[in-house]
């Protein structure tokens, strides 16, 4: 699971009022390369929870990325290539995403998160 | 007035309809819940669902049957309406149907789990339904007028019961969009993305085992909410078109691709008897709750302020695709394949030719039905 994907989801569970961002339990991580697309960052950039990003990437070793961002910021390569390598590169293989209310684990196993509710959180 | 009466109902484990008349109701019902007591609503229902009446049942797991007592306050018509145990239950069965028989159905018919488009009255051979398999998503995007152009075509996409990924990967590559997929099926997940890095997708798409009545996204985060023919597994039509809306982008396009029964007339409170005894087997043999109409899903969408709200019977454009998946089944591979396959897998296959049956009498119908999210 990338932090592209980790931006875009979150917990919703029955009586849970803010569950974005899933916190990150962290037992393996895989970067993988990725090609360079700066449109589509500026385009994504828009749309980035920022400090939900900043946070997940520091979980997974990466410490990088400034704590606040903005727009001109784009007009660096330097930037981008650091959210780029944050937002796809950084893959969460094994581990948990856990509910920022609950702390109810949501499993990831080879990449791929369950988010599937149990019937007395529906 | 009082009465008892004792009455066994049909096996769907989803909904089991009894008529009697009005008084003190028990009957038995057989299920199957996994080793929990289920509490059972009984409600007396007319076709839209409206209750009238309700009434209160208890259950008792004994192995792996459940027993249903229910009373109510009387009335004509009673149904048992199974409750989050149910729900998970039916999920548990989706999801290990599926983890049984992807493997075959790709190594058959490929990636696409969803029935080709045809010219009416065509004859076909085999090797037409994978590229019918394409123009189904391809008339199913043409319906919904969504746009090639560069600034408009989507750029987020859903695939709402992605199966193994052939409708994520394909529309990725189209659009140079992400998609996100879910399914209930953990093999199916896992099968979706290794296909989406042996194709070099795997930056484009990514795939979840999560539940469409609750989807594990924030609202409004695509332009493109594809569900192409997971509606029919749906066990709670209204749960999962409002989930659809939801995180559907402002401007965003609904498309929903699946199996209904037909539109009841005005005179017509229900299907007749027969039709949802032919029903019930096949939801019985592919895990589908109950069925709905199109017109059922036109007034959900309504009833959410959606617009441009489309829908088209493709039932003639579909009609070639069951006689090709049950002659592929009876090719020395498929037979050998369901062999070695497990039982629900095979359950289902037997059921192919009440899917043609249900077609053939203009009961069940394949439908299209889109709309848009409103800009504000």
């Amino acid at each position: 699971m990338r932090l592209l994907t980790h931006n875009m989801l979150s917990s919703n569970i029955k009586g849970v009022t803010n569950g974005f961002p899933l916190l990150i339990e962290v037992e393996k991580v895989v970067e993988k390369q990725v090609d360079f697309n700066e449109d589509f960052l500026r385009n994504m950039f828009a749309k980035i929870e920022w400090k939900a990003l900043v946070e997940a990437s520091r979980t997974m070793g990466y410490t990088e990325l400034p704590e606040n961002s903005e727009s001109s910021m784009l007009n660096s390569d330097e930037f981008l290539r650091k959210f780029h390598h944050a937002l796809l590169e950084l893959h969460l293989e094994e581990g948990a995403l856990v509910c920022p209310e609950t702390g109810r684990k949501f499993p990831v196993n080879k990449g791929i998160p369950n988010m599937l509710l149990h019937e007395d959180e529906v | 007035m009082v009465s008892s009466c004792i009455g066994v109902s049909s096996t769907c484990s989803f909904g089991t309809s009894l008529q009697w008349g009005p008084g003190l109701h028990t009957f038995i019902s057989r299920g199957h819940i996994i080793g929990r007591n289920a509490s059972v609503q009984v409600l007396n229902r007319t076709h839209n669902n409206s209750r009238k009446d309700i009434g209160i049942g208890i259950g008792i797991g004994i192995g792996k049957r459940v027993y249903f007592t229910a009373v109510s306050g009387g009335g004509r018509r009673m149904q048992t309406v199974v409750n989050a145990a149910a729900v998970e239950t039916l999920q548990k069965g989706i999801a290990e149907f599926y983890d049984e028989s992807s493997g075959i159905w790709e190594n058959i018919w490929g990636d696409h789990m969803h029935h080709g488009f045809y010219e009416p009255d065509s004859s076909v051979s085999l090797s037409d339904h994978r590229s019918a398999q394409i123009r189904m998503i391809e008339e199913a995007l043409r319906f919904a007028s969504i746009s090639d152009d560069p600034m408009q075509k989507p750029r987020q996409i859903v695939d709402v019961g992605c199966g193994i990924g052939g409708s994520s990967r394909y529309l990725a590559r189209k659009y140079e969009a992400r998609c996100q997929g879910i399914t209930l099926s953990p093999v199916q997940a896992q099968r979706a993305q290794a296909l989406a890095a042996s194709q070099g997708l795997d930056d484009k798409v990514s795939f979840q085992v999560a539940d469409a009545l609750n989807q594990p996204f924030e609202d409004g985060q695509f332009n493109l909410v594809w569900s192409m023919e997971s509606g029919e597994h749906m066990p709670d039509k209204t749960k999962f078109v409002n989930e659809l809306a939801r995180v559907a982008a402002p401007g965003g396009t609904i498309i929903i691709v699946t199996w209904c029964h037909r539109d009841l007339s005005p005179s017509e409170e229900s299907l007749s008897p027969e039709e949802k005894e032919l029903l019930n087997k096949i939801c019985d043999a592919f895990f589908l709750p109950a069925w709905c109409s199109t017109a059922d899903y036109v007034k959900l969408l309504e009833s959410l302020s959606l617009q441009d709200i489309k829908a088209a019977d493709w039932s003639e454009n579909v009609a070639p695709f069951w006689p090709a998946v049950i002659k592929s089944a009876l090719t020395w591979k498929g037979i050998t394949s369901l062999l070695r396959s497990g039982w629900k897998t095979i359950k289902g296959a037997l059921a192919m030719p009440l899917m043609i049956e249900g077609y053939n009498k203009g009961l069940i119908k394949f439908a299209i039905i889109t709309c848009r999210k409103p800009v504000s």
